[in-house]
């Protein structure tokens, strides 16, 4: 059995594909790995399994340098992000098989529209699977607090960016005050997510000590934004209890952050800027509230007056009034009190006289009968006197002073005196 | 009836029980000419308190006014 040299034998290879492949194609595929060498570039291509996730074809590709400069410019100018692993795409391919190096593809074209509609499709999903959770719009009912000045910024240290928004901040018009802590993160690659998740965590241990988180990135070169569309990172943002704003510089496509964030802006400038015309609002609407108590106190002050001065007016014509009834009150008692008193003293007055008028007649009725009385008892006693008996010849015996009317009650010797109408006779009893 | 402690009111309702009594007929002639006394001497009062008082008023207010 004749073996053949392995050179030969893929230079048979080689020749069959030469003859059996002779167009060049589209294919998709995901990029596993990209690296440039002396301007050439060299990439390993993969389709995974759309379940298992595992490689289910894998190849090497190759983009020459005369080649690579034009695929480079036109995916970056287009996708808005240079090619780098991770990425799906689609290019135009023909093969190669050197009996040396083996098989490549070598990449002449490619297709960033595919790439864009991938990551656009993966963006969606994202985006659904937020809207199903609920936490899509959480942070928008997240409200600004009125004195939000201890802002806790996630950015890179070192970028002009957040230089540039603290001192905005320090050297605003109003002379505001703001507290701005920085809890350093990676803001560019691949270690966007990890780094910034990481960072929300820091701020969310000391949470009563900030009233914002600023998210900015800024003065880097072109923006590549995919880290900043990661389910991870926008259910961290969306879920964070703290309104989260956005300041990560790009002009084209919101990432997904920015829109789960409370609020998005363009640039680090433009947050800072924010911050600080939300709290002059706030400022001013303190000093209105101000201008308006105190006008308002003026006001009232000076309305109390006027009315306290009106009063004060009435009193001396009002209590005139009261004084004059008062005293025509006081004369109308003194009135009735002297009327009342000279009513009783005449009514006694006449009762007297009445009483002194009845008095003279009563009392001549009386003189009457008791001078009749008299003449009565005159006539009686003269019809009883002794001289008119003694007159008809009638005589009183008397004994010792005493009246004699029974003859037995004298005895012989007793010396008797007889009264006769003349004269008197004294005998002595037998 | 000591000027200190007089009392307006308390002096009108004394006026008004003297002219209850008189009309009432309770006031012996007695004791009548005492009674008017003493209404006369309680309405002088009265008008002096009013009189006072008025003048107070008119002090008071010509005062803030300076």
């Amino acid at each position: 059995m004749k073996a053949l040299s392995l050179y030969e034998l893929n230079n048979l290879v080689r020749e069959t594909i030469a003859v059996s492949l002779t167009d060049e194609y589209w294919v998709e595929a995901e990029l596993s790995e990209l690296r440039e060498v002396r301007g050439h570039c060299y990439m390993e291509l993969i389709q995974k399994d759309l379940f298992s996730n595992t490689p289910v074809a894998k190849a090497q590709a190759k983009c020459w340098k005369s080649k690579w400069i034009g695929v480079h410019d036109k995916f970056e100018r287009i996708a808005g992000q240079s090619l780098h692993a991770g990425l799906k795409v689609m290019l135009k391919v023909y093969p190669d098989f050197h009996e040396a190096y083996g098989f490549s593809w070598i990449v002449t074209d490619v297709n960033p529209e595919f790439t864009m509609g991938d990551m656009a499709r993966k963006r969606l999903e994202i985006i659904n699977k937020l809207k199903t959770d609920g936490v899509f719009d959480l942070q928008k009912d997240l409200e600004l607090p009125m004195f939000a000045q201890r802002i806790a910024v996630v950015s890179s240290p070192n970028a002009a960016g957040y230089g540039d928004f603290c001192s905005q901040l320090e050297n605003n018009d109003y002379g505001l005050k703001f507290y701005p802590r920085l809890f350093p993160a990676i803001m560019q690659g691949e270690g966007i997510e990890k780094s910034v998740i990481s960072a929300l965590d820091d701020i969310y241990k000391s949470l009563d000590y900030f009233d914002v988180v600023v998210i900015i990135r800024g003065g880097g070169a072109t923006s590549d934004m995919s880290g900043f569309d990661t389910l991870a990172l926008a259910e961290n943002v969306a879920n964070f209890p703290l309104p989260i704003i956005t300041g990560i510089g790009h002009e084209r496509d919101e990432s997904v952050l920015d829109m789960v964030s409370n609020t998005r802006v363009k640039t680090p400038t433009a947050a800072a800027a924010l911050l600080i015309e939300h709290l002059s609002d706030v400022y001013n609407r303190v000093i209105d509230a101000q201008d308006e108590i105190i006008s308002s106190i003026v006001h009232r002050i000076e309305v109390e007056n006027i009315r306290l001065k009106r009063l004060a007016e009435k009193i001396p014509m009002l209590f005139s009034i009261f004084k004059n009834q008062q005293i025509s009150m006081l004369d109308k008692l003194f009135v009735e009190i002297v009327n009342t008193i000279t009513q009783k003293v005449s009514r006694c007055t006449y009762d007297i006289s009445i009483l002194s008028k009845s008095l003279a007649p009563v009392a001549q009725k009386r003189l009457t009968k008791e001078n009749y009385r008299l003449q009565l008892i005159q006539q009686k006693l003269e019809a009883l006197d002794p001289a008119l008996l003694l007159k008809r010849g009638y005589s009183i015996t008397t004994f010792k002073g005493h009246v004699v009317k029974n003859a037995s009650a004298l005895k012989s010797g007793d010396e008797v005196e007889t009264r006769l109408e003349k004269g008197t006779v004294k005998s002595i009893i037998k | 009836m000591a000027k200190e402690g007089f009392k307006y009111e308390e002096a009108v309702r004394q006026l008004e029980s003297i002219v209850e009594k008189l009309e009432n007929d309770e006031l012996d002639i007695d004791s009548m000419s005492e009674n008017l006394k003493k209404a006369q001497k309680l309405i002088k009062l009265c008008k002096d308190k009013l009189i006072k008082t008025d003048d107070e008023i008119n002090n008071i207010l010509e005062k803030d006014k300076k």
